[in-house]
């Protein structure tokens, strides 16, 4: 065989291989993946994912660490590195619906979809729940709420109780003191306030229970 | 001590084994390896470092011995073929010896000055680090100097870089195999093919010690270390890419010369892109990286990297010389051919193993754009596009753009 037929060959198997590669790496674009589906085949592969923020921690570099959960019921952690997170404009709340794409690893023995830049991560707001609708059904439940302050007390060994109020409804907040001892935001009765939060029964009476400060945004000065 | 050392010895047995055999690399061992790593963590690390080193020294003795064409097309054959041509192959491998050993104890010298300034020039160079490998790549294309030639080498590392891009960026593989079957296609089964197809086989080999002229290989050396730490440092950038601007600085284009300096280029690469973890916290190769993980969870100095590098080294270089005279002398006991057809379906068989038929997909046009450059009389290096095209839109942070823009 001289040159010229292994160049016309040669030239011509390989962009008949580049179309059919072409052809399946569109067929393997990620589409949503189930979180319950992950498992140790998927590790180093790219997926996207969609579910809802269950949790979240902050850590003191500026990484954000999201719990995400699907209509599967299960939960995989998403970590937003400092460099990533830095470059999302918009801010992330519990229960947001978060659509991921990254790479499947597992850390601590857990699986996490770690995204590669700000573009992998689509951020939909959910809005905040009426204070009237929240009832016992809630309780062990998150939700997202919103009011104003009415009143903010210290209550034993330097827990706060703030109370909001909203169209008829109110619910009052509990910040246990280790949050207040980390920092809270400056905010003052009158003031709107957006809270996101565990449900629970204290003495029989519904309250709204904060694990971090992260979860309150102030939306209106007074 | 004694546990790393013998973890060092235990590393260049298996730098033998997976140098010795084609399709099989480094890499390959290196997650096993990890994960054994709990509780012995400096003596897997001493035994990846060897293994690696030894691994390079190996590596010429099938690439020397393996898919060498018919005589007649030494135009377009690589370096250590032509000297197989010749009946020179044991030269060959003495050769790549002498590179890798000097070499080597130059990169060890090296090491400290280069830790003191190689974080500042790194910083300095990371966010132009796209226009770094541009230039590099154009330089390699507008060195074939016809206009036949730079058209062929644009063509071939556009493709290469399409083909790269594809398999590594998209979903279809674990972006940790996707490298086997595109490196084993570009620059193995596209050099064994011809001579399966040709029928010919090597002429007899001589055995004798030629006199090496050592005076005359210290530039190679010289220029071949210095940019092996380049190409250490820098992702993307192979070896013969690494030894064609050696050799332009140095000016030298025999054939002898570019082994020593592409094996001198081969092994500081290896030792540098360890070295590169502590001085810049990038690990710049597959075994580097599992490196890397063990010391994330421990603690081990550079000191013991070199160390074991310099152990394994000479071992490495005695085994080299003894394995490659025992090809050399026994290449006519077997029949060539049907030596190089089980060396292919080995190497299909490693694919279909770790990526299924759709790495036998990409190891299939991957072998047909390897097959291009000899076709055309241009350097295989312009294949390298594999990983520097991904590369370069990475840096630019064009990547995802272009992906979007494919649809993908």
């Amino acid at each position: 065989m001289n040159d010229k037929t292994t160049t016309k060959l040669s030239l011509v198997c390989s962009l008949v291989g580049l179309v059919a590669i072409y052809a399946v790496a569109a067929a393997a674009r990620p589409k949503i993946t189930p979180i319950a589906s992950l498992n140790d085949s998927f590790l180093g592969l790219r997926v996207s994912i969609s579910g809802q923020v269950m949790d979240y921690r902050e850590h003191e570099e500026g990484h954000l660490f999201l719990k995400l959960q699907d209509s599967s019921g299960r939960v995989v952690n998403v970590p937003l590195f400092s460099l990533v997170r830095a470059q999302i404009d918009e801010s992330i709340e519990l229960l947001d619906v978060v659509e991921v794409t990254g790479e499947v690893a597992i850390y601590q023995g857990e699986f996490e979809v770690i995204p590669g830049g700000a573009k992998d991560v689509k951020v939909v707001h959910t809005a905040p729940v009426a204070l009237t609708t929240i009832t016992k059904e809630n309780a062990g439940t998150a939700v997202k709420v919103q009011g104003t302050i009415t009143a903010r007390e210290i209550v034993g060994g330097g827990n706060i109780i703030l109370t909001l109020q909203e169209n008829g409804g109110k619910l009052p907040v509990f910040i246990p003191s280790w949050i207040v001892e980390d920092g809270l935001p400056e905010m003052h009765v009158g003031d709107t306030l957006r809270v996101d939060g565990w449900v629970q029964l204290y003495k029989g009476e519904l309250e709204l229970k904060l694990t971090s400060a992260s979860h309150l945004h102030v939306v209106e000065d007074a | 001590m004694l546990d790393v050392l013998a973890y060092a010895l235990a590393g260049v047995v298996l730098g033998v084994v997976t140098g010795l055999i084609p399709g099989l690399h480094v890499n390959n061992l290196t997650p096993i390896l990890v994960t054994l790593a709990a509780g012995a963590s400096s003596g897997m690390v001493a035994l990846i470092v060897a293994m690696s080193i030894t691994n390079v020294f190996i590596n010429y003795i099938p690439s020397t011995f393996l898919g060498a064409p018919d005589e007649g097309t030494e135009l377009s054959v690589l370096p250590a073929h032509r000297l197989l041509l010749a009946g020179r192959g044991y030269q060959a491998i003495r050769l790549s010896a002498i590179g890798c050993l000097s070499g080597l104890m130059i990169s060890a010298a090296l090491i400290l000055p280069f830790m003191a300034v190689i974080t500042p020039a790194y910083d300095l160079i990371r966010s132009h680090m796209h226009w770094l490998l541009t230039i590099i790549a154009a330089v390699m294309i507008l060195l074939e100097r016809s206009w036949r030639g730079i058209i062929w080498a644009t063509s071939v590392f556009l493709m290469s870089g399409l083909l790269g891009l594809l398999t590594l960026s998209a979903n279809f593989i674990p972006a940790d195999t996707a490298l086997m079957p595109l490196l084993s296609g570009l620059f193995g089964i596209s050099v064994l093919l011809p001579s399966i197809v040709s029928c010919g086989s090597p002429p007899e080999q001589h055995l004798d010690d030629e006199p090496i002229d050592l005076r005359s290989s210290i530039k190679p050396v010289c220029a071949g270390t210095a940019a092996g730490t380049f190409t250490g440092i820098v992702p993307s950038i192979g070896p013969s890419q690494g030894t064609v601007m050696a050799q332009l600085v140095t000016r030298s284009s025999s054939t002898e010369e570019f082994l020593v300096a592409v094996s001198s280029v081969n092994v500081s690469k290896a030792l540098f892109s360890f070295i590169s973890i502590f001085a810049i916290g990038r690990a710049r190769s597959g075994a580097a990286i599992a490196v890397e993980k063990i010391l994330d969870v421990s603690s081990v100095e550079p000191l013991l990297i070199i160390g074991v590098a310099l152990f394994a080294r000479g071992i490495a270089a005695i085994l080299h010389l003894q394995i490659g005279k025992l090809a050399a002398k026994n290449m006519d006991r077997f029949s060539y051919r049907t030596l190089c057809i089980l060396v292919l379906i080995f190497m299909l068989a490693l694919t279909f193993y770790y990526s299924g038929l759709v790495g036998i997909l990409v190891l299939t046009t991957a072998s047909a754009l390897g097959m291009l450059p000899a076709a055309t009389n241009i350097k295989r290096t312009h294949s390298m596009g594999v990983i520097m095209l991904p590369c370069i839109l990475y840096f630019a942070e064009a990547k995802d753009g272009v992906l979007e823009a494919l649809g993908l």
